[in-house]
């Protein structure tokens, strides 16, 4: 069996005296999507940066052991990851201003990556551009070329970026709310879209995510951070037929659902914010928030089986909930 | 009977874009001929996409834009004809950013003080009431001697909350006002909203681009493309048997947290609409997936389903 695209064991990032990510570990196969699933400041994008070796400067990173397609890179200087990323790992971000240039046209951005990575002729360069964004659904694809990107619509633009990511044939794709600036109807739209890719591609595709509804449309493997720290994986039917990290519980009952809630109903909230926590902390993250929280807590959370390949960091025990009902 | 508690009869509001400098001025109708009408203590939630319009219509309403034409009556009087200070008792607005709705050098308890110090309210009464509404919005005490920059998003949204109504309004327009807030924080801002709207008797106009936020809090519905309400009506109607194909996409659009449905094939093309360039006829008739000739041609008649073909 081929390695895992993407593994990650005990990755930690801290800046000052601050840590923002502390021990996560996980793994994305070929053809598989998994969604790092979180509220803002949990940890989830800089733990993607840290994969792709784009943190800012002053972050510390250390990580006991991160491979892509099998090999070890967390060695790698930052000019062997430079030529990794772009070629077989590609990213796209929520804001595609932030990753567009406002200054060029999407046809010089775009030939550049394939100048650059793949060394191709300015010709054959633009030929395969046109035949990604086409590939993308962008209509009309060569007059695109010639276009700059704030003539283009928030939907079209999220399609050109995704274009450029995937003009490489990256092996992974690590996607940072890549469709939370969209509507709705367009977000539903992308998301097929990078379905169908991925399917097409064999590519291996970590989500970052704050949203559960899009976690259950397209997770294969989901993990839920918390403070840094991930207190909940699974496969995303074990993880959503049994929530069993009362913080992911607390998530899903917050979220109001068409038909599903009656009106008038209250909505479960989770009391208090996420603390900022600093190296060296011990115990649950959680139990300031946790109305089920117990002086053991405060030392360590045991790590249990909810099934298979179902794990939570939590003192109480698999199915507590139907005994708190 | 008594009059709504607000209403808009045919409501416009056209803004001029200039292209460069010396090019045609365009026309860009964000509303167009809007009406509606609201009971006292109930909550129309509005809906819709970017650029449909939601947000100039909550400015017109709050009168904080004048409208291009039509009316907008607060309890049956008309808002154009009152004074600034009659409008704020009566109206107040929630607005998404908080960040960038409260002053940043002001203390918190200053904020919420303000439209009492418009109002004429001073002394030991202002400071009381002051005190009772951050209290009511769930802020311990303390809050009020700090910055909104010490404060959270979800904290920010209850001193947003708190100065709205510190003057006891009777309608509160929210635009957005859980957009920028993770879910769990979204919860508490909803279930506050929920609350004090009971225990106030207040309207609510609720402005939002997430149907399933909207379901949850108003008790009616409408939905806006291109500057029209193009589906208005009860939500458990509207949400339980939507008739425009519009509305039926939308709501067909929404991810809910159940895993196996997989992901929705949206039929709406890539046409995406533009405000400054109305398509002729039914103006969604681009992106509907069941256009016939008349929709290319014919405006739909004026009623609470505008389409050709609904039921």
């Amino acid at each position: 069996m081929s390695p895992p695209t993407l593994e990650i064991e005990g990755l930690r990032v801290g800046f000052g005296a601050m840590e923002a990510v502390r021990g996560i570990s996980l793994s994305v196969a070929r053809g598989e999507t998994h969604c790092l699933v979180g509220e803002s400041g949990c940890g989830k994008s800089v733990s993607a940066l840290a994969v792709m070796g784009l943190l800012p400067p002053g972050a510390r990173r250390t990580v006991r052991r991160i491979a892509f397609a099998g090999e070890e890179i967390g060695h790698l200087s930052e000019r062997q990851l430079a030529r990794l990323r772009g070629d077989r790992m590609g990213m796209i971000f929520q804001e595609p201003m932030t990753s567009l240039n406002p200054a060029y046209t999407i046809g010089s951005q775009m030939t550049e990556v394939l100048r650059r990575h793949r060394g191709l002729s300015r010709g054959d360069a633009a030929e395969r551009s046109v035949a990604m964004l086409d590939r993308v659904g962008v209509t009309a694809p060569a007059m695109r070329l010639g276009q700059f990107p704030h003539q283009l619509s928030g939907g079209l633009r999220q399609r050109v970026m995704i274009a450029m990511a995937l003009l490489c044939e990256p092996k992974l794709l690590i996607a940072d709310e890549p469709t939370t600036a969209l509507d709705v109807t367009v977000q539903a739209q992308t998301l097929r879209l990078l379905a169908r890719l991925q399917r097409d591609l064999g590519l291996a595709v970590l989500l970052i995510t704050h949203d559960l509804g899009i976690v259950a449309r397209v997770a294969n493997h989901v993990s839920v951070m918390y403070a840094g720290e991930i207190v909940e994986q699974g496969s995303v039917e074990g993880l959503f037929a049994a929530p069993s990290h009362p913080y992911t519980r607390g998530l899903l009952d917050a979220i109001p659902v068409p038909g599903k809630v009656r009106r008038g109903d209250r909505l479960g909230s989770i009391p208090g914010i996420v603390p900022r926590l600093q190296a060296g902390f011990v115990g649950c993250p959680f139990r300031d928030r946790c109305a089920h929280a117990a002086p053991v807590c405060a030392v360590e959370a045991a790590r249990q089986e909810a099934g298979l390949e179902h794990v939570y960091r939590c003192r109480l025990a698999p199915g507590w909930w139907r005994e708190a009902a | 009977m008594s009059a709504p508690a607000i209403e808009a009869i045919g409501l416009s509001r056209v803004f001029d874009q200039r292209q460069g400098l010396f090019g045609e001025p365009k026309h860009v109708v964000a509303v167009d001929d809007v009406s509606l009408s609201v009971a006292a203590g109930r909550a129309i939630g509005i809906v819709g996409e970017s650029g449909c319009g939601k947000s100039t219509l909550a400015r017109v309403l709050l009168g904080i834009l004048p409208p291009s034409a039509g009316t907008v009556r607060i309890a049956g009087q008309s808002l154009a004809e009152m004074d600034r200070r009659a409008r704020a008792r009566l109206i107040q607005p929630v607005f998404q950013d908080p960040m960038s709705s409260l002053n940043p050098r002001r203390r918190v308890a200053d904020i919420v003080a303000l439209p009492l110090i418009v109002q004429g309210v001073a002394g030991a009464e202002r400071n009381r009431r002051v005190g009772a509404m951050l209290e009511r919005v769930g802020l311990s005490a303390d809050t009020g001697a700090r910055y909104p920059a010490q404060l959270s998003g979800g904290q920010r949204q209850r001193v947003a909350i708190a100065r709205a109504l510190v003057n006891e309004p009777r309608i509160l327009v929210c635009d957005e006002p859980t957009s920028a807030l993770d879910v769990s924080v979204q919860a508490q801002i909803l279930n506050l909203l929920g609350d004090l709207r009971a225990a106030l008797d207040l309207t609510l106009v609720f402005i939002s681009h997430n149907l399933a936020v909207v379901e949850h809090i108003a008790d009616e519905v409408a939905v806006m493309y291109l500057g029209r309400i193009v589906e208005h009506g009860e939500n458990a109607a509207v949400f339980g048997a939507p008739r425009h194909p519009y509305t039926r996409a939308l709501l067909a659009s929404v991810l809910t947290p159940e895993p196996g449905l997989g992901l929705p094939d949206v039929p709406l093309g890539e046409g995406y609409p533009d405000p400054s360039n109305i398509p002729a006829g039914c103006r969604f008739h681009p992106r509907c997936p069941i256009a016939i000739d008349i929709c290319r041609v014919r405006p739909p008649e004026r009623r609470a389903v505008e389409c050709h073909l609904a039921p």
